[in-house]
């Protein structure tokens, strides 16, 4: 059962202007990939998705919408309402690893790579941004022993594009056992376009509006495959997300309708 | 033997997917159907216009069910031509739930959802979460049986008729919508309940107050269904609670002719309904039954 528990904050890091990250007085281990649903007393509940899965347990949140602006009023000492954590974490079973992750799509990169270079795999990770001041955990990759790569959108760091150019290049001279990716959905599609022709199996962690986030409201599932993001996700595999014709493509938003991503259709 | 037939409607199995659970698109439905085993499916219910329902949280756990507060989000009937289409390929028959905040709605939708190709409508007069809709008429004889009769002058499907508990006296509503034409008795829905948080001293749900689910609620549905089955001669579905092959037969022998499944989805997966057939047939042949049929309402002789 999935009992909501009001935790305190203990510690709030300001990782980059729009983006910061919640220390929760929660001792419980999570898989990376895994989320929670994080309920705002008296405003609402959303799920993001664990960035410390040992330990106390972190969230890492962009400034987005009414809810993140309301989180990021918050400080040390106040109470948020926890479910989980839930869902299907990634699985690592090859040795040398790539990750590409857009934004704040790091935030459940990092916590694996930490943990497959302490279990000894070699980790290279593709990081892009808007700008270098947005830029998310990069040191902490590199502190963990990882090969970071960058990529922003202005070219204030590393190669000036996207994470998909930076993937593109680096394919071509070198090749992975897994990949993993978080991010904008339209550039995880495209990172599972690249590593398919490189025969690379891939796994994508997918954002959703959630209700229920325990597999009953119907709310998230995956036009095509039938398969719910809170339940048999938030991770997927390539194979899987090649079948659903709503992968890159659309979301449902509340009330079930398809909201086509940079609204076309 | 656990072919059961309702309303001229043949079900492979008597176990159906309860509306509100998994019902928002066809690719869910589909697979309720498919690697499910359910054997019918009723869509979630559908509206004239689409809602977002509530705001989170809409679902808290606590011992023994659930408290839900989606407040009947759907994306309008004119949307939902395509869902209806992916879930009809999972093979069984699906019901199409529709709810109205007045006669006209109830009855525009249910016609749409017949010429989409539904195998029978359920009117949804049970839903206990929001305002003028859904329970509000169900609370009541009158509006009941206006909702019914309304219905029934545009469709020919069979149309079943969800109840609430939460009515002052179920068994005058349903003889209400048996006298109005309704084909089929559903009893019940939710019941209106809640949960406050100690800490922060208010209430969890984003809508306060929400529908009670789950095993707790299943002694006051078979009390409903054998009170109901008692005294009207249209079939009866049982819904609430049920979570195992022994529950559906209890409602059997209260005089249900099939039984709804919802949030033992949570606890016992998606192929739920599989596992609940299977534990009915295995009663079955235990006790030398042939089918479900010779079971039903045996509680009442």
């Amino acid at each position: 059962m999935h009992e909501m528990q009001v935790v305190e904050i203990k510690k709030i890091i300001k990782e980059t202007k729009r983006i910061k990250t919640f220390i929760l007085d929660l001792d419980v281990s999570a898989i990376p990939g895994q989320f929670v649903m994080v309920w705002l007393p008296g405003v609402d509940e959303k799920p993001m998705s664990v960035s410390y899965t040992k330990g106390d347990l972190g969230i890492t949140v962009l400034r987005l919408g009414d809810f993140t602006r309301r989180l990021f009023e918050l400080s040390p000492g106040d109470v948020l309402g926890i479910r989980g954590p839930m869902g299907r974490g990634f699985k690592v079973y090859g040795d040398k690893l790539l990750l590409v992750g857009g934004g704040v799509g790091v935030a459940p990169l990092a916590p694996l790579a930490e943990e497959a270079l302490r279990d000894g795999k070699e980790v290279t990770a593709i990081i892009g941004a808007i700008t270098k001041s947005e830029l998310l955990f990069v040191d902490r990759i590199e502190r963990a022993g990882g090969r970071v790569l960058i990529s922003t959108d202005d070219g204030s760091a590393g190669k000036k594009g996207f994470t998909t150019d930076v993937l593109r290049e680096l394919l071509e001279e070198e090749t992975f056992d897994q990949c993993f990716t978080c991010g904008p959905e339209i550039m995880m599609a495209k990172v599972l376009d690249i590593t398919r022709e490189k025969n690379i199996p891939t796994q994508a962690s997918l954002h959703r509006y959630f209700k229920c986030g325990i597999g009953i409201c119907g709310q998230c599932v995956l036009d095509g495959i039938g398969l719910r993001v809170c339940k048999e996700g938030p991770t997927f595999r390539d194979k899987e997300l090649r079948k659903s014709p709503e992968f890159g493509r659309y979301w449902r938003n509340a009330a079930g309708q398809k909201i086509y991503f940079g609204g076309k259709k | 033997m656990l072919e059961v037939e309702l309303c001229g409607i043949k079900l492979r199995n008597p176990t159906m997917l309860a509306s509100g659970i998994l019902g928002t698109s066809g690719a869910a439905l589909k697979r309720v159907a498919l690697s499910g085993g359910a054997g019918a499916i009723v869509t979630k219910s559908i509206g004239l216009t689409p809602r977002e329902g509530h705001r989170n949280p809409t679902v808290v756990e606590i011992n023994g069910g659930l408290i839900s507060a989606i407040g009947l989000a759907n994306p309008g009937y004119e949307e939902f031509g395509d869902e209806i289409r992916v879930a009809k390929e999972g093979g069984v028959p699906v019901i199409g739930s529709v709810y109205g905040f007045n006669f006209a709605e109830y009855a525009a939708v249910a016609e749409t959802l017949q010429k989409y190709g539904v195998d029978a409508i359920e009117l949804n007069i049970s839903y206990p979460n929001v305002g003028k809709a859904g329970a509000f008429f169900g609370y009541s004889e009158e509006l009941s049986h206006e909702v019914v009769k309304e219905v029934k002058k545009r469709v020919s499907l069979p149309v079943f008729a969800k109840l609430t508990a939460g009515a002052g006296d179920i068994v005058a509503i349903a003889k209400a919508c048996e006298e109005a034409g309704a084909d089929a008795i559903t009893a019940i829905g939710a019941l209106r309940a809640m949960k406050i948080d100690l800490i922060t001293g208010k209430p969890v749900l984003g809508n306060e107050v929400g529908g009670l689910s789950g095993p707790c609620i299943k002694p006051i549905a078979l009390r409903c269904v054998y009170e109901i089955a008692r005294e009207v001669d249209i079939p009866v579905i049982g819904c609430g609670g049920i979570t195992t092959g022994e529950d559906a037969v209890e409602f059997f022998l209260a005089g249900a002719k099939a039984v709804q499944i919802g949030t033992a989805v949570l606890y016992r997966g998606i192929t739920v309904f599989k596992k609940v057939s299977q534990e009915i047939k295995e009663y079955l042949e235990e006790n030398g039954y042939c089918s479900v049929d010779e079971i039903v309402g045996l509680a009442l002789r």
